[in-house]
């Protein structure tokens, strides 16, 4: 009786278009926009040569070091800008037009930087320039010390160099090690949570139906001599199949089609889904038991439910360490904030304890949802209906 | 009369809907300005550092530290590595240094003392390295001068100080105006959200058949009675608009929105939320269903704010993204607000291109409008 229920509970989840849409397409819909949306912003590293104009005149060609850096600066494969030289008023005429991000020149032996807008690239340019000068400044300083010292015989354009190839060489040793991890993923992290939690509208929708107050279909299976634990247990379990169906097909969707990185924990990934999905069950379970509403209503309970703890849990401009620093408990009870943390922690941290933690928290929500649900649907008699 | 009546009868039935969605939606405008972007701009902007010394302030480690208090943001908030670790994440500091003990006896005797640091992703952790490098750079350079440590700091400080003018050539003040135009970008969502949700569910009552079928056999025309709902509709929308507008004040400043900037946002809006809902009108003649409100709702406000700028700034959209974007209304009102925020002057070649931008949304509005129409009188046939 158990899996005959089971097997038409399913059937009737996968005919409601309602549910279908918010649980399996809905997500699908979000993870394309995301992607298309925060594409080129995992493109930290990549950097693209811009234009810039330079101001070729006498006093740029007497800063010989300034001009001979730009050079390396402006040629090859690796360059930075892509140079054109021209006079200050062709360069002003270009700047306008939009046609270079920026202007280089010299003028009473000092560099100076003209640009249009404040972006990146305006800084780069700028940050370039103002290293290239002090550069500059310090290869004329050591060549400077070098003469003193020497009693001023040495030939100026052998000190020069020497001196270039001294500041060029001085690398300091620094050592990295950082975690870089691009902060988009936890759009996508909070979308699998979401996903997880509107799946709270399937049990939600599946216990509406097996309860006498709230269904007619309720009132023929209270009165059918089927053990009430069997007909809810079925439900539930017809919906978590539905959930965590729909859940790892997003995961395997994102990972695969649009090359989201999850690490190389997949088996975690999937059973801290799982736990979430089960979270999400218990809730709906709960939201049917404790509320008279109708299937809509309870929908919509839901849909405000989770994005508020999309909210609280970063899916809106990184939200989610604000209301971790302003009030730390929110997102230790949110369950959207729970699934997004374990997603996180475990890509981000090298030991299991946050993740541990995370998965924990979920399944001891999971189990007062569960436990509070029981105590209302248990022996539950109704005078009128 | 009888038309708008009813619209507003109904309207005071889903009273407790129409709160909810409008405050909601405009509270999540107002959250989304507050929360800083999660797009970074890499302006000449401070980035924030952590610096945990084990050296003695002497040196070239004094004069690291002096040059980086007056480079970067040096913050001494984060004791706890967990938080450290999750700031670094959301990029709130961008670099964490640690100096080694004695790191300026080995600098000056001309080892090569190894500095460890570790950077959140970013262009603001790029910047931080750069100034950490820039610094230490300098300082090994000019050890090879056999100084001490002293005159070696202050040979590095000195060198350091030399700065390059920047000319800025617009008179636009982009910074003034840019939350402004992330929370009217914002309004894309907010307004396209409240709007459909709303006039939908309004309008699945006057469509459902045994209505429309008692609407049709009355004596009012249904374009008449069209207009009537369309001219109901808007006034709600003109609700939503002055929510948003007023809400602005609060949130903006009176300075930010009592000029014509911010006057030319405040009508850019309202040409939207015209536009808003005249595409609310035309989705309300295809629904049936809560459930289907709902799903067109978020795919419409949510597809057309990922696509056109809203959530991301449009220069951090690809370009084949922000090519389709053109047949959307909301990219002409998103691009418009950008347009108004690098505004240099009120004359009117300046301002053209933002009042075509205004004029390509009333077009679109003025499209679906006859769209609707046409699919009402489709629809009279069939019923």
């Amino acid at each position: 009786m158990f899996f005959h229920n089971y097997k038409y509970a399913l059937k009737t989840l996968l005919k409601n278009k309602a549910l279908v849409f918010w649980t399996l397409a809905f997500p699908f819909i979000l993870a394309i926009f995301f992607n298309l949306a925060f594409a080129r912003l995992h493109d930290y590293d990549q950097f693209e040569p811009f234009d810039i104009a330079i101001v070729r005149d006498d006093a740029y060609n007497n800063e010989q070091t300034f001009a001979a850096a730009f050079k390396t600066l402006t040629s090859g494969d690796e360059r930075m800008f892509k140079a054109k030289y021209v006079d200050f008023d062709e360069a002003d005429k270009m700047l306008d037009e939009e046609k270079v991000e920026g202007i280089v020149y010299v003028k009473d032996g000092q560099a100076h930087v003209k640009i249009k807008g404040n972006g990146t690239n305006q800084t780069v340019l700028k940050m370039t320039t103002e290293q290239v000068a002090q550069m500059s400044g310090m290869i004329d300083d050591i060549a400077d010390a070098e003469q003193q010292r020497a009693g001023g015989t040495l030939n100026l354009i052998e000190v020069k160099m020497k001196a270039a190839e001294i500041v060029q060489n001085a690398q300091p040793k620094i050592s990295d090690d950082s975690h870089v991890m691009n902060v988009v993923s936890i759009e996508f992290f909070t979308l699998i949570a979401m996903a997880c939690m509107q799946g709270a509208m399937l049990s939600s929708e599946m216990l509406n139906r097996c309860l006498p107050n709230l269904s007619h279909r309720g009132k023929r299976v209270a009165i059918a001599p089927t053990k009430k634990s069997v007909v809810v247990l079925s439900n539930l379990l017809a919906g978590y199949t539905m959930l965590l169906g729909s859940v790892i097909l997003l995961i395997l969707f994102m990972r695969f089609v649009l090359g989201v990185d999850f690490g190389d924990n997949m088996g975690l990934i999937m059973l801290l889904a799982s736990i979430g999905s089960l979270t999400a069950t218990m809730f709906g379970m709960l939201l049917a038991v404790m509320f008279k509403m109708s299937d809509n209503a309870k929908q919509v309970v839901v849909l405000i439910i989770t994005m508020v703890g999309c909210l609280f849990a970063g899916m809106f401009g990184g939200m989610k360490i604000f209301f971790d620093e302003a009030c730390p408990w929110m997102n230790k009870i949110n369950p959207v904030g729970l699934i997004t943390d374990g997603f996180y922690s475990l890509l981000y941290y090298d030991d299991m304890t946050r993740f541990i933690v995370n998965a924990l928290s979920l399944v001891a929500l999971a189990a007062i949802f569960f436990v509070l649900s029981v105590r209302n649907l248990r022996r539950a008699r109704y005078d009128s209906v | 009369m009888t038309v708008s009546r009813a619209f507003w009868k109904i309207a005071l039935k889903n009273i407790g809907t129409i709160i909810l969605y409008t405050n909601m939606l405009v509270l999540f405008g107002t959250m989304n300005i507050n929360s800083g972007s999660t797009t970074a701009q890499f302006e000449a902007a401070k980035p924030t550092v952590v610096v945990f010394n084990h050296d003695k302030e002497a040196g070239v480690t004094k004069g690291f530290l002096e040059y980086l208090n007056k480079n970067a943001e040096v913050s001494k908030d984060y004791a706890d590595d967990d938080r450290l670790k999750d700031a670094l994440f959301y990029e709130q500091v961008t670099l964490v240094i640690d100096i080694p003990e004695e790191y300026h006896q080995e600098f000056a005797l001309g080892h090569d003392p190894e500095l460890k640091m570790r950077s959140s992703a970013g262009y603001s952790a790029e910047l931080a390295k750069v100034i950490v490098r820039r610094y230490l750079t300098a300082a090994k350079a000019y050890s090879t001068l056999g100084l001490n440590d002293n005159e070696l700091a202050s040979k590095v400080e000195k060198s350091l100080e030399k700065e390059i003018d920047v000319e800025l050539k617009t008179k636009a003040d982009t910074a003034k105006y840019s939350t402004a135009t992330r929370y009217f970008s914002f309004a894309n969502y907010s307004i396209l959200a409240c709007v459909i949700t709303i006039i939908c569910l309004i309008m699945m009552s006057f469509n459902r058949m045994e209505v429309r079928k008692r609407n049709l056999v009355s004596s009012i025309e249904i374009s008449k009675m069209n207009r009537t709902l369309l001219k109901n509709c808007c006034i709600y929308s003109l609700g939503v608009w002055a929510l948003f507008v007023i809400i602005g004040f609060f949130v903006l400043g009176f300075d930010v929105l009592w000029s014509i900037h911010g006057l030319l946002y405040i009508a850019n809006t309202l040409i939207f939320a015209g536009c808003a809902t005249t595409v609310a009108f035309l989705v309300s003649q295809f629904v049936t269903s809560q459930g289907a409100v709902s799903g067109m709702m978020n795919v419409i406000a949510l597809g057309s704010s990922f696509l056109c700028g809203a959530f991301v700034p449009a220069e951090y959209l690809p370009g084949a993204v922000l090519g389709f974007a053109h047949i959307m209304p909301s990219y002409y009102f998103i691009d418009a607000s950008n347009k108004i925020m690098a505004l240099e002057d009120y004359s009117f070649a300046s301002l053209l291109p933002i009042l075509i931008n205004m004029a390509i949304v009333l077009v679109f509005a003025i499209g679906f409008a006859l769209i609707t129409n046409y699919v009402s009188k489709k629809k009279q046939k069939i019923a």
